[in-house]
């Protein structure tokens, strides 16, 4: 007699920087590494990146060409460097919401636009963005800055912040890239590999997650896939911007 | 990103200039949400000034489009940096303003009248006695060095046209402009006065 009994599907995997993972253990892991950063986030961003962080970041906020009155939406928000710059954009006319995944970033975020005054217009939302909690059509901008490469499907986000955008709305997607430049992509490597994992470990005392965050990167999709992702959701006038000779770039796609 | 950087460092030391003036912050606020663009003509170089309540933010790249243009070359655009009297440099023809210029007018004025508590910022450093010390001292050498300036052009000016008849003195110079103003009204008179006789001369003549 044949055995009716099927076998358990396989469940669905990705990756977790080099390893494969669970679908469902993904998360898990990134809130892991998220939930022991978070604290000391913000100096290690310019310890890392010798403050080249605020200066992407003021780029994809001069791309972004929010004004006044404007509802912005930063998912991945993290410690708030963006909510920040838009909250005094927009205005007390305008909305900007603050959205992370991550329960000890979103803190961190709250606390510090708190601290230096940036209230009343600012909403902290903890979201997951691949079902963003929000209505159709109610954003004029979304940026999702350093985050999507920690977002387990990348489609489904994508196609989420399509749906909360309005039309003619931009979409912003800062994120690690490839070099453009072979000897610079070297010399990444080199630093991405050695020296950030110790920086980790000196100053956070946790070389892991700073292990993680170097081979997530080289997972990401590169400056063209990602672009082709964008226009495959349904964005319209994809560009996209190398920073630093690609080692980050700044999508831009329009809800059509 | 070399120049993103420098705006941003410039953006920032203006913005501590700005919190030193108690008035400037609140008059930028009404400024809120709109934007100046900067177009440098020569050398090539755009600049987009967004007002707001925490001061000034720069930026070399705006997508939202701009309130006010002002165009010009990088000459005037310093002489306007620089100048006490901003409204006749904007009206000058190189400068081309379009778009509402009140916006500008507004923020020239909110920098215009920037009247900086340096002492604030020194006594967060020092402490107020030793603050109050550093600017008595500062206030009584600037007294002296204006003074000291004035009293030299006034003893420099007396000795070129006294001491050294280099340079004529005011009220003389006056004197002989004067003296000259009459010697040419007197030449003119004697000019009528000849072509007259001479048209009488004719006339009998001819008769």
């Amino acid at each position: 007699m044949n055995d009716q009994r099927k076998a358990p599907e396989a469940e669905p995997t990705t990756h977790f920087g080099y390893k494969t993972v669970a679908e469902s253990q993904k998360a898990e892991k990134v809130a892991e590494v998220f939930h022991s950063v978070a604290a000391k986030y913000d100096l290690m961003n310019d310890l890392l990146s010798g403050g080249m962080h605020r200066l992407w970041k003021r780029f994809a906020i001069e791309l972004s060409g929010v004004r006044s009155g404007n509802r912005v939406l930063d998912i991945a928000g993290g410690t708030g460097d963006l909510a920040r710059k838009f909250s005094q954009l927009v205005g007390p006319t305008g909305h900007v919401v603050l959205a992370d995944i991550n329960e000890s970033m979103l803190k961190v975020g709250r606390d510090r636009l708190l601290d230096v005054g940036v209230s009343g217009n600012v909403e902290f939302v903890q979201a997951d963005a691949e079902k963003l909690p929000f209505p159709d059509n109610h954003f004029d901008c979304v940026t999702i800055a350093f985050g999507l490469r920690n977002v387990t499907h990348k489609e489904a986000a994508i196609a989420s912040m399509l749906r909360v955008l309005k039309p003619g709305g931009r979409l912003l997607v800062l994120e690690f890239s490839k070099p453009t430049n072979k000897l610079m992509s070297k010399a990444y490597d080199a630093y991405s590999f050695a020296f950030m994992p110790l920086m980790g470990k000196l100053i956070t005392n946790d070389s892991e997650s700073y292990r993680y965050l170097a081979e997530s990167i080289r997972m990401h999709p590169d400056q063209e896939t990602l672009k082709s992702m964008m226009v495959q959701a349904g964005f319209d006038r994809v560009t996209y911007h190398n920073m630093t000779s690609g080692i980050v770039a700044l999508h831009r796609g329009i809800k059509p | 990103m070399l120049l993103n950087g420098l705006i941003a460092a410039v953006e920032h030391g203006l913005n501590r200039v700005l919190r030193l003036d108690s008035t400037a912050l609140p008059r930028l606020a009404q400024l809120d949400g709109k934007v100046v663009e900067i177009d440098c003509l020569q050398p090539a170089l755009k600049l987009f000034i967004l007002p707001c309540e925490a001061g000034l933010m720069l930026a070399g790249h705006w997508e939202g489009g701009a309130d006010c243009t002002l165009r010009a070359p990088a000459g005037s655009l310093l002489q306007l940096a620089l100048s006490k009297d901003k409204t006749a440099i904007l009206h000058s023809p190189q400068v081309d303003l379009s778009g509402d210029t009140a916006v500008l007018m507004d923020l020239v004025a909110v920098l215009q009248d920037l009247d900086l508590d340096w002492e604030y910022e020194v006594q967060r450093w020092i402490g107020p006695v030793g603050t109050s010390l550093l600017a008595g001292h500062l206030r009584s050498r600037a007294g002296w060095t204006r003074q000291g300036l004035a009293s030299l052009t006034r003893n420099m000016a007396d000795y070129l046209a006294e001491e050294t008849r280099t340079l004529v003195g005011k009220h003389e110079g006056e004197a002989h402009f004067a003296e000259l103003d009459r010697l040419k009204l007197d030449v003119e008179r004697l000019e009528a006065r000849i072509d007259r006789l001479l048209r009488s001369h004719n006339s009998s003549d001819n008769a």
